[in-house]
């Protein structure tokens, strides 16, 4: 009996804990429910109906799986690493129940019903949004793919547990470390845990001219490649390497150049610079593995919608230089003086599709002979027929569709035309269009919520600070600038950087893009262009919003 | 020549509703002459930070006045008080309130850096004060780096490298261990002796026996004082202190 209503003790502290403790706790909450919606719907994808009966269904499965994998995989360790800055910001209250009289296991059990509680929660909202999304989703997906409009999406069960294994895992290991990181302290360490003081770095300057010579040599490779082949070929390595210098330029290049202006005495000692600086130091020795992720992130982002929006805008110039003309008929049975009544046959059944047919403006390369019929351009040679069409693309792909019926005996042959193709590249371009739309979304989520959880945690790091400094003499105007200077330079840094990489990243990405017949560099920057500006817009207001909840934190104290 | 004047010094606090009303400062007058170092002796809850917060001007008094130098307190412009506390006054506070991201120079060098003083000015000051306070070896040290009285002693140096009229130090020795506490109230001395007015609040008797004036405050009110003789000898100043301050408890028992 007492066991019984201990036990409701626990709960009961612990969701009292998360309703005081929600600055932290909702957007928590909120990151599995994405997460978990998200990885719903991937898995739901992978392994629907429709994804198998498609054709060449069995390669976008196994594309799938592997993604569904990598997801789960990402997913896991970005989870951990929430709950590692929720229980970094909590670990004063935890030494504070130790000194109050809760054993280590009592408040592992407050923690655990905690973790439960959120990442419970979280996860059934998280399947109830990816239901109610898909949905919404797939009608999107439909729209862009020119699907027909019959195709539904079902969610196997297999898809909800895929996310239960994926969230008791991550409750698992949440839940060891957080028991470790009770285990291991004692009660004064805990307490005083926020203070202590930073590890000095050490290799500074070799780390940083590493990363130097990494991103200069990643950079000058994409903007100097001659061809598609080469391009394909090192676009993940030189990725690779664009990640790694990043961690490192932001780890040890931002202390390295933060020295250098520290050294110059005349810059570092006035007011402007002085608190700036030394705040900068203390950020981004703790905070540059997190500015770095959401400098990838955000140029994931930006490099996959940039990509498959120009794939999706440039089909047609695709098309165009792949299809020079509209329609083409080898028509193996059609003797020479039987051309002109094939050609006058064609020309009565589109008419039945209201369409017209006329001979191809562009001559086909590498062609002897060739004859203008009145209603196409005739290569009696190969026994080619060329032709333009003009008329409604329905009725045009309805012609089509009864010509390969083959109802006629003089064709038996083979037919290259644009229709059929632009069908094609609908669903694929539309197919990838969508798929780069949604991850992006899915790296914005996660980055907004990395930008979040920093705001917060450094709000509550830096306010014991600005009273400091304002005792010290520190007026409000100068706090106030002090904090705003901040602030810019940490949201600032990693959009400056993304923006750095785009620009090489748009060369490389033409070139790969020339593998499709896409040459339209001109395209391909203003795609870059646009996805860039409507990327800082998102971005800046995430830093008004999250920057607000900054100042809020920061003023209270002042 | 006085430099701190406190007059009929009051101050209420109201609860949330307005209610019930909390006075901390009933009618609390008294003078400070240039060069002193006096102590304000009280238990907790006597009133004696919130009589150094409106000293400090952060807080302001319900009635009564503050001068400094002759200058009002209330006279001075919500924008100008950060300023005037800057050149005015120096700060010691208990838990020390240094910045874990500079290192000792530059969270001493701070105040100068605010007032925009020329750097020659800056490292001119920082010698003699580091010197005197024995912290010159750490100076590119970083507080987390260094114990709780050479923190302290970096916080005297921030407090007196603006060379303010006024140091107002809030149970300096407060967070630090015996041997700490006597080498920071020595520092005290040497810095009074160099013609510094120092105005200490504490409750330990240890420390205000190196004062040269002891105030007791309780209940908001000062209710006596203690001077130390020309020849007094630290320990028969203790002596006086404690027993004025059991018989303040006493009297407060039986009125209680």
């Amino acid at each position: 009996m007492a066991e019984q209503s201990s036990r409701g003790f626990y709960r009961r502290l612990a969701w009292t804990n998360i309703r005081r403790n929600r600055v932290f706790c909702l957007p928590f909450a909120l990151a599995v429910a994405v997460v978990s919606a998200v990885f719903f719907l991937c898995v739901g994808i992978a392994f629907s109906d429709g994804l198998s009966n498609m054709p060449s269904g069995a390669t976008a499965r196994a594309i799938f799986a592997f993604g569904v994998f990598t997801f789960a995989l990402f997913a896991f360790f970005f989870m951990f690493y929430l709950n590692h800055f929720l229980v970094k910001q909590r670990k004063k209250e935890f030494g504070l129940y130790a000194v109050l009289g809760l054993s280590k296991n009592h408040v592992g059990r407050i923690l655990l019903w905690e973790n439960f509680l959120l990442i419970g929660g979280g996860m059934l909202s998280g399947i109830l949004l990816g239901a109610l999304f898909g949905q919404l989703l797939f009608s999107l997906l439909k729209q862009l793919i020119h699907a027909a409009p019959g195709l539904q999406l079902r969610i196997p069960p297999v898809a909800y547990l895929g996310v239960a294994i994926l969230f008791a895992l991550v409750f698992a290991a949440t839940a060891v470390y957080n028991l470790a990181q009770i285990r291991l302290a004692n009660p004064i360490s805990l307490l005083q845990s926020e203070k202590r003081g930073e590890k000095k770095s050490r290799f500074l300057l070799p780390a940083a001219l590493l990363g130097l010579a990494m991103l200069g040599f990643a950079y000058y490779f994409a903007w100097t490649i001659e061809n598609y082949a080469i391009a394909l070929g090192v676009f993940f390595p030189l990725a690779m390497l664009v990640i790694c210098a990043t961690y490192l330029l932001f780890a040890a290049g931002s202390i390295a150049v933060l020295r250098l202006l520290r050294a110059n005495k005349r810059f570092y000692y006035r007011p402007e610079h002085f608190v700036s600086i030394s705040g900068m130091f203390h950020r981004m020795k703790q905070n540059a593995a997190g500015l770095a992720t959401i400098c990838i992130l955000s140029t994931m982002l930006t490099v996959t919608l940039t990509t498959t929006l120009s794939l999706y805008l440039g089909q047609e110039k695709i098309l165009a230089e792949r299809y020079p003309q509209d329609l083409a008929i080898y028509s193996g049975g059609a003797e020479g003086a039987d051309a002109a009544a094939y050609d006058a046959e064609l020309s009565d059944l589109a008419a039945l599709y209201d369409i017209t047919l006329r001979p191809a403006e562009t001559e086909p390369e590498a062609i002897s002979v060739l004859e203008t019929l009145p209603h196409s351009l005739y290569d009696a040679q190969n026994n080619w027929f060329y032709c333009d069409i003009s008329g409604a693309d329905a009725d045009a792909t309805a012609f089509i569709q009864e010509l390969r019926k083959g109802k006629d005996p003089l064709v038996y042959g083979y037919f290259d035309d644009i229709f059929s193709a632009r069908q094609e590249g609908y669903t694929m371009f539309g197919g990838l269009l969508f798929l780069g739309a949604f991850f992006s979304i899915v790296f914005l989520v996660i980055a907004v919520l990395l930008i979040y959880f920093k705001q917060v945690s450094e709000g509550y790091e830096d306010k014991a600070r600005y009273l400091i400094l304002q005792q010290v003499g520190m007026d409000a105007q100068q706090v106030q600038d002090t904090i705003r200077r901040q602030v810019r330079w940490v949201f600032i840094l990693p959009l400056l950087a993304t923006m750095l990489h785009m620009l090489f990243a748009s060369r490389i990405i033409t070139r790969m893009l020339e593998a499709f017949l896409l040459y339209d560099w001109g395209m391909t920057l203003r795609c870059s262009l646009g996805v860039c500006l409507l990327f800082i817009l998102l971005y800046f207001v995430v830093y008004q919003l999250t920057a607000r909840i900054y100042y809020r934190i920061v003023r209270h104290s002042v | 020549m006085v430099l701190l004047e406190i007059k009929q010094v009051e101050k209420t606090y109201r609860t949330k509703l307005g209610f019930q009303q909390c006075v901390a400062l009933r009618g609390i007058s008294c003078k400070v002459e240039e060069g002193e170092f006096v102590a304000i002796m009280g238990a907790s809850g006597s009133g004696k930070t919130t009589l150094l917060n409106i000293l400090a001007s952060l807080d302001r008094p319900s009635a009564g006045e503050v001068l400094l130098d002759g200058i009002k307190l209330s006279d001075i412009p919500d924008r100008e008080l950060s300023r005037f506390r800057r050149d005015k006054l120096g700060f010691v506070f208990q838990d020390f309130n240094l910045l874990d991201s500079f290192s000792l120079r530059d969270n001493i060098l701070l105040p100068l850096v605010l007032a925009r003083r020329p750097l020659a000015e800056m490292e001119q000051r920082l010698i003699p004060v580091a010197d005197m306070l024995g912290i010159t070896t750490l100076l590119a040290k970083f507080p987390y780096e260094v114990s709780g009285g050479e923190k302290q002693r970096t916080a005297v140096a921030r407090a007196v490298i603006t060379e303010p009229r006024l140091l107002l130090a809030d149970e300096p020795t407060g967070a630090l261990d015996s041997r700490a506490s006597a080498n920071l109230l020595q520092v005290f001395t040497k810095l009074n002796c160099l013609g510094r007015t120092i105005l200490m609040v504490t409750h330990s008797a240890q420390a205000a026996s190196y004062a040269r004036r002891v105030l007791f405050i309780s209940d908001g009110r000062l209710v006596s004082q203690l001077f130390r003789a020309a020849d007094e000898n630290d320990h028969s100043f203790f002596a006086r202190i404690i027993s004025s301050q059991s018989a303040l408890a006493g009297g407060g028992e039986q009125n209680g």
